[in-house]
């Protein structure tokens, strides 16, 4: 007899506001404030109408003079809007770590880890009641029911940093937001009145899709901010000179697709089944026109190909990659021979991709390319084939069983993800001993997580390309060490809020009471234990890397890029 | 299995070498060098407490020493060849007098204590992720226990209204439900013992009613699942315990060692 269907109700945009305070008359205020008067009510669809988009994708801040509105660095869904006051925009030099409630892991000298020896018996996770003290220059306090950092010497940091003043009618964060990268300046309130309007991702989306004067506006930022530097970082651009590559610039579309809070609700509908890639949101389906080059800047796509009634996912890309230049310069080369895409690609989660359109691509780009750097053509024997091009096939050699159960998990968005042989894996824990050796006697992962094909991937914190832990984090506690670094945790700036933990799509933040060093659970004014989230560091102040891969005697334990395919497939078939 | 092959290709011919070089030294020198057998003794000392330096290594994680796979890989073929030392030292002759033969006796239970543990490290492993349902050691005994309650509850539960399933429960199945079981057949790879119990299930949920039938069919599930956690904790107990005989006969071989060594030195005189 068959287990009952999991029946579950897809959740739907709006089930809850982004600001359930935010009340009629706010809304009212909002829509006779700049830029929204000026935008035509009509224009919107009855679906999500302007008013509508406001009250459930909008949410007031008031900031009093020195609170850090976003840090540098962090990850966010949402822009802001100056409606009152102002904010003050830090240019150069940066803020230290210390001033952003960060801390730079420095790797343990001789004393301290030859301490570990002794401090091995240690009660797990204690702390000085000394070093929980914030640290110097940065304080916080409780508005609206939100915890707010702030700087405590403002003259010094306005002295000894170049700032510019924003002031009301500004906008901040669109980029980030928009494109899922990291935000590039910190910004705190400037004056004691200051009052924004954080807009959602979603809202802004359908803001800029309504109004023409918002989509201008944010297309030439991100043009003039964004755009030009990435291009210039590309490897297929790198031949072109600033003329050439500005006229790309300028032809360049960008579209986001998917999700952007696909962290959420994925796991329940992909457990029910509901996740296939025939649903996932198409951006190229196989057979159409190649109307353009791909080029993914942010979020995941999946690479599948028409097999009987479904698709088959013969690879995933990720950030940096490109998809379907080898139809366009096959096209560009064989005028009389032209192909369409021989593959559709899909968006998983959440994806940001810039489109350059094959009429630049043959009259700029490609002919800037040296001949060896083109894409082989497409020979009408791999056409008719029903196998992938070599390239493809490559991957395949990890088994369609694992990439149908690395994409369902959305486990490609992992950099340095705990990969199990369960072949070799002797369930000897010694990788989990080794971790808690050398993490305050609590091991931060789980030695279990879901498993296909023989491998394992454990509740191991991933290092995510995409770190949905950090998005939220009130006092920046959660943060990269760089900008290519790894996810950590400050244990002195985080509050326990649990945000990143809830946040985690792979339930790899574990949230833990703290003790001090005799052992005694550590308890706040109304008797409630002070909890801590912890996870996997990589062993960032250790020597010799990951304790858990050193520890593992059979070699059954990995860290691994699982967005890097062949590694996988290398370390598989060793 | 690259891995294994390749590094059995490169320890091998190593130990080949080692072995070769030891007999024709031995055959060299044996007898002829003085204080022989002193030689061969420290020698074997040395190698006995490197290998046990592997299980001390384990415990310093935090320190960067490389990586515990070579490690095991040498304390693999130094173990191999650390065997062929002590053959050495015994001059290929057996032992005599109790306090040799209760040494010998140690190194060998050692040595084969190793060598049963690197099998079953091999072999064991692969059957685990065969069978499927990973689940984590420690949490056996609880999820026993669920698999118990969930039994219990449809079988002679207050809900529960066949007369005929509440005999066959008690009969049958409580016993089953109560603690691990079958331990060898499992390792053995064999369901015999389950097989035949869903068998006896088969047979009551033929003539019983519907609502039987479908209890009964619940009942061969939770049987399944049991089995499945009886199958886990065999393997995986078997995993760990090799290694409470291995560890624990290394410290006493070191210790008997010792006195071996004072022994020798005390009354050995003017041998050397």
């Amino acid at each position: 007899m068959s287990a009952p269907a999991i029946i579950l109700e897809r959740p739907q945009r709006w089930d809850a506001a982004f600001d359930p305070a935010l009340t009629e008359a706010d809304v009212d205020r909002l829509l006779a404030t700049a830029p929204f008067n000026a935008m035509q009510p009509l224009a919107f669809p009855k679906r999500t109408p302007l008013r509508e988009i406001l009250r459930n994708d909008a949410k007031l801040h008031r900031f009093r003079r020195g609170e850090i509105i976003v840090r540098q660095g962090d990850y966010g869904s949402s822009a802001f809007l100056i409606l009152n006051g102002a904010t003050r925009v830090v240019l150069k030099p940066d803020l230290p770590p210390a001033l952003l409630g960060r801390h730079a892991p420095v790797r343990k000298g001789l004393f301290r880890t030859l301490a570990q020896f002794w401090n091995g018996r240690r009660p797990p996770e204690s702390f000085a009641r000394s070093r929980l003290q914030a640290s110097a220059g940065l304080g916080a306090r409780v508005a609206d029911q939100e915890t707010r950092v702030f700087l405590q010497d403002l003259p010094r940091v306005l002295n000894a940093h170049r700032t510019e003043q924003m002031t009301a009618g500004d906008f901040f964060g669109e980029i980030a937001a928009l494109s899922r990268m990291p935000r590039t300046s910190t910004i705190f309130a400037d004056s004691d009145t200051a009052e924004l309007l954080e807009i959602r991702w979603q809202g802004l989306r359908d803001l800029m899709k309504y109004d023409d004067a918002l989509r201008r506006h944010i297309n030439r930022i991100y043009r003039e901010r964004a755009l030009a530097s990435y291009l210039r970082a590309t490897p297929l651009f790198r031949h072109l000179d600033k003329e050439r590559l500005d006229r790309v610039a300028e032809a360049v579309e960008f579209a986001t697709f998917g999700d952007y809070d696909w962290s959420g609700d994925y796991k329940r509908l992909a457990q029910a089944g509901a996740v296939r890639p025939e649903k996932e949101p198409g951006i190229v389906v196989e057979g159409d026109y190649p109307n353009g080059v791909v080029l993914l800047r942010a979020g995941f796509a999946r690479v599948s190909q028409k097999t009987g009634g479904g698709e088959r996912t013969l690879n995933y890309i990720g950030a940096g990659q490109i998809f379907g230049l080898r139809e366009i310069a096959h096209n560009w080369r064989e005028k009389n021979r032209p192909v369409n895409f021989q593959f559709s690609l899909r968006a998983i989660g959440y994806t940001h991709l810039l489109i350059v359109p094959t009429r630049v691509m043959e009259e700029i780009v490609l002919p800037s390319l040296p001949a060896r750097e083109l894409p082989p053509l497409w020979p009408a024997a791999e056409l008719s084939a029903e196998e992938p091009p070599p390239e493809l096939a490559r991957r395949e050699q990890v088994g369609a069983e694992i990439l149908e159960f690395l994409t369902e998990n959305r486990f490609f968005n992992g950099t340095a993800s705990m990969v199990i042989d369960l072949d070799r894996c002797t369930r000897c824990d010694d990788c989990v001993r080794a971790c808690a050796a050398t993490h305050d006697n609590n091991p931060r992962f789980l030695r279990h997580g879901p498993s296909a094909g023989g491998i394992m991937i454990a509740n191991a914190c991933m290092h995510c390309a995409d770190p949905v832990c950090m998005i939220g984090c009130p006092t920046g506690a959660i943060h990269r060490e760089s900008f290519a670094g790894q996810v950590v945790i400050n244990p002195i700036t985080c509050i326990g809020c649990k945000s990143c933990a809830n946040n985690c799509p792979y339930d790899a933040i574990r949230m833990v009471e703290i003790r001090d060093q005799s052992g005694e659970l550590m308890v706040d004014q109304e008797m409630r234990p002070i909890t801590k989230a912890t996870k996997c560091d990589l062993c960032v102040e250790n020597h010799g890397g990951p304790a858990c891969e050193r520890s593992c005697p059979h070699g059954a334990l990995t860290r691994m890029n699982l967005n890097q395919l062949d590694e996988l497939s290398r370390w598989l078939g060793k | 299995m690259k891995r294994h092959r390749r590094q059995l290709f490169t320890g091998l011919p190593l130990l080949l070498v080692a072995t070769v070089v030891t007999g024709y030294l031995h055959r060299r020198h044996a007898g002829a060098l003085p204080g022989y057998a002193f030689l061969t003794g420290w020698v074997l000392l040395a190698a006995m407490l490197v290998l046990t330096f592997y299980n001390v290594w384990k415990k310093l994680p935090f320190l960067p020493f490389g990586r515990s796979e070579f490690w095991l890989q040498l304390h693999l073929y130094l173990g191999y060849f650390t065997v062929v030392l002590f053959l050495v030292h015994l001059n290929f002759r057996p032992p005599r007098g109790v306090f040799e033969i209760v040494l010998a006796a140690l190194f060998t239970f050692v040595s084969a204590s190793g060598v049963v543990g690197i099998l079953l490290s091999r072999v064991l492993p692969r059957r685990l992720a065969t069978r499927g349902g990973e689940v984590i050691y420690e949490k056996i005994p609880a999820l026993r226990v669920a698999c118990r309650t969930q039994a219990e509850a449809l079988a002679v539960g207050p809900d529960s209204q066949s007369v005929v399933i509440g005999e066959f429960y008690l009969h049958r199945l409580a016993d089953f439900f109560a603690r691990p079981r079958n331990f060898w057949w499992h390792l053995a790879e064999s369901r015999r013992p389950v097989a035949a119990l869903l068998r006896e299930l088969e047979d009551v949920q033929r003539t019983g009613s519907e609502a039987e039938r479908v209890a009964l069919a619940k009942l061969a599930e939770l049987v399944r699942q049991k089995d499945g956690l009886d199958y886990h904790r065999s393997v995986q107990l078997s995993l760990k315990l090799w290694l409470f005989v291995h560890i624990p006969l290394t410290y006493g071989l070191l210790v008997f060692t010792a006195l071996h060594l004072a022994l020798v030195y005390g009354f050995s005189g003017g041998a050397r």
